[in-house]
């Protein structure tokens, strides 16, 4: 009979752990632009003005934002229509679907993230597609909510509320089945951004 | 075990489909390079962190759930039933297939995704829903081609290895009707359309399962495309195939699981979306399906434990053994005739499929063992090998000149007369062996010399210098 993994040990010999003293914010950054995802570290006060410039840059027009990021959900979206970009809810264009197939882009909070690994935890309120159905994906975590590693994460699952489903998101979709030529956005974004806050926490943390 | 499809295991020997894929000079040139990519990946994933530490966890953990199994899957239904899912039995292949078809009709399902799956391909299911006038989809992109192709997966996780970019381009433009550019990026972007229209008319969404976990009742499924969670978010009822070996005790099991089957298998620390599904769409979700199913397939695999074969059953299909194997390198997948290819294919499909159809296979191994070497939850694969090697003596199955010059052998060598005597002869008659065409040429051992370059014999033999 094994029990639960040694977190001590398993620190020592999984990569997809933190090392001992390692940043977890510095980690997180290398780690999620090593698998081609967009990251910028900010302040609460300049949020709403990275989301909008990484929608900017991708050049989209017609955007669904996630129930996730409430309470910011009102200002972020009243921001995001003052720079001329359609700011809808996720969930009222969610059951139909030609609407998702309109939308340019997706804003997204995010249950937790993982800083070995550089991955975001989606799903609950954002719901399943909410940072998988559109061809870019900004996705908003706060510092509160970075674990350290994959095993942290696994642990607390159960602290994170009930979700039918959550995924753990690293770096756009992905294909290399031609030839092994990597090519990005097979199924879901081929974008992604993440805007990391590092002070105050504006929802509680987990 | 009925097929829907032509099989090649009853119709055709390991050899004659090795010589056709040998035949075809992409596969001896594609398939080298791609796992040679995988092998270079692993190794980088893991140079400066102990892969043995981490694989003798993993291979723990497996043990442990195999070695009480029937409790495990106990748990695993009763928490995934706690979680709204309905858990459905399947003895074997016929049942699972009856079980899904079923499931799909009373769903009203005319358009079915899917998400790759071994155990799907191992019960022929898309031929059986597609006979009850379902539309079933492909939906990982590999996947798609071979279904567009007729053909079958030739690797575990990358299913057109075989293929080269100009043959997708083929079947792609014939599914579109137009010529497209010979360019991966387009390539893909057109499958990416195609698929999107599948996503949006589906009902019913089907994917296998990487893991069960039984202390919460959630289906772990991995992927770098994002299909699985398509399927999964997208279509009114999603039904996960599992072979019932893949349960693990716990959640924080996947902390040693998930690096070692990524890692073996791609070489990333995690794939793009690895998905924790626990249960249908819930109240205050704006998305998910209103029904999940759990099919809990056995064929075969129960039966394994407390043989010298359980821990085949601790696989988690990473695919590694392939990439390595120097026989899978040269004949791909196909060559091995059923749904598993390379070593492990070498040992589940004599197991699944019964020494008749699949023993031969236990002899498409050169027994270096480099499959043990690198399997990420330490199966000795090239032990199992050998021990299907004696049970196919057993069985009596090989052909008639094999095991007559094998009883041969085995009588000469126990006697020191004839011992004595086979080692003269074999001394005078490998120096000129050492030129191929005089080792094709050598009674009975002519097609086992003409693939080696002969040692040269020492002067004088090692018994007579012992004197």
């Amino acid at each position: 009979m094994t029990a639960a993994p040694d977190p001590a040990l398993l620190a020592r010999i999984a990569p997809t752990e933190l090392r001992p003293g390692e940043d977890p914010v510095t980690r997180f950054v290398r780690e999620a632009r090593l698998v081609q995802t967009a990251v910028e570290v900010t302040t609460r006060d300049r949020l709403a003005a990275a989301v909008t410039e990484a929608l900017r840059a991708e050049g989209a027009r017609r955007v669904a934002v996630a129930a996730d990021l409430a309470p910011l959900r009102y200002e972020m979206a009243a921001r995001l229509r003052e720079a001329g970009i359609e700011a809808v809810r996720y969930e009222d264009v969610a059951p139909d679907r030609d609407a998702v197939r309109d939308l340019d882009a997706t804003v997204t909070g995010c249950m937790a993230a993982v800083a070995a690994t550089g991955s975001i935890v989606t799903g609950g309120a954002a719901g399943r597609g909410g940072a998988l159905v559109a061809p870019v994906h900004v996705c908003v975590v706060e510092r509160s909510r970075l674990f350290d590693g994959l095993l942290a994460l696994l642990r607390a699952l159960p602290d994170l509320g009930a979700a039918s489903a959550i995924a753990l998101q690293t770096g756009p979709s992905r294909t290399a089945d031609i030839e092994k030529t990597l090519i990005l956005g097979m199924h879901g974004p081929k974008a992604v951004h993440v805007v990391v806050v590092v002070d105050a926490p504006a929802t509680p943390a987990p | 075990m009925t097929t829907l499809r032509p099989d090649p295991l009853t119709t055709s020997t390991f050899r004659e489909r090795a010589r056709a894929q040998l035949a075809k000079p992409f596969l001896r040139e594609a398939v080298p390079k791609a796992t040679d990519h995988a092998v270079a990946a692993l190794r980088t994933r893991f140079a400066d962190h102990d892969y043995e530490a981490l694989r003798e966890l993993g291979r723990a953990i497996r043990a442990e759930a195999i070695a009480d199994l029937d409790r495990h899957l106990a748990d695993l239904e009763q928490a995934l039933v706690a979680n709204g899912v309905r858990v459905h039995h399947a003895a074997d292949a016929g049942a699972a297939r009856d079980l899904i078809r079923g499931i799909v009709r009373d769903a009203g399902g005319r358009t079915v995704v899917k998400v790759k799956s071994m155990a799907t391909e191992e019960i022929d299911l898309n031929p059986a829903l597609a006979a009850d006038g379902v539309r079933v989809v492909e939906t990982d992109l590999g996947e798609y081609v071979v279904q567009l192709d007729g053909d079958r997966p030739s690797h575990i996780i990358a299913p057109i290895i075989h293929k080269t970019r100009g043959e997708v381009r083929e079947s792609l433009s014939r599914a579109v009707g137009r010529e497209l550019p010979d360019d991966a990026a387009a390539l893909t972007g057109v499958a990416r359309a195609q698929l999107r229209d599948a996503f949006m008319e589906a009902d019913v969404g089907i994917s296998g399962a990487n893991f069960g976990v039984a202390d919460t009742g959630t289906i772990c499924l991995v992927t770098n495309e994002g299909n699985g969670r398509m399927c999964t978010s997208l279509p009114r009822v999603h039904i996960a195939l599992m072979g019932v070996e893949r349960v693990v005790p716990r959640m924080t099991d996947l902390a040693v699981l998930l690096p070692l089957l990524t890692g073996a298998g791609t070489g990333q620390l995690v794939t793009s979306y690895v998905n924790l599904l626990s249960g249908p769409r819930r109240p205050g979700e704006p998305d998910g399906p209103e029904e999940m199913h759990v099919v809990l397939l056995d064929n075969g695999r129960r039966a394994l434990r407390g043989t010298p074969y359980e821990e085949v059953l601790h696989c988690i299909r990473c695919g590694a053994c392939q990439n390595v194997c120097p026989v899978y390198r040269q004949v791909g997948g196909h060559a091995y005739g059923w749904v598993y290819g390379g070593p492990i294919g070498a040992v589940l499909t004599p197991l699944f499929r019964g020494q008749r159809d699949g023993g031969e296979l236990s002899q498409a191994t050169s027994l270096c063992g480099a499959c043990d070497d690198v399997c990420p939850v330490k199966i000795p694969l090239h032990d199992l090998l050998l021990s299907l090697r004696r049970d196919r003596a057993a069985a009596g199955v090989a052909p008639r000149g094999e095991r007559i010059a094998a009883r041969l052998w085995s009588w000469a060598w126990a006697h020191p007369a004839t011992y004595r005597l086979s080692v003269r002869l074999a001394r005078a008659a490998s120096l000129p062996a050492r030129h191929p065409a005089v080792a094709r040429r050598l009674p009975l051992a002519g097609r086992w010399a003409a693939g080696r370059t002969l040692p040269r014999p020492a002067r004088r033999p090692y018994h007579r210098r012992l004197r």
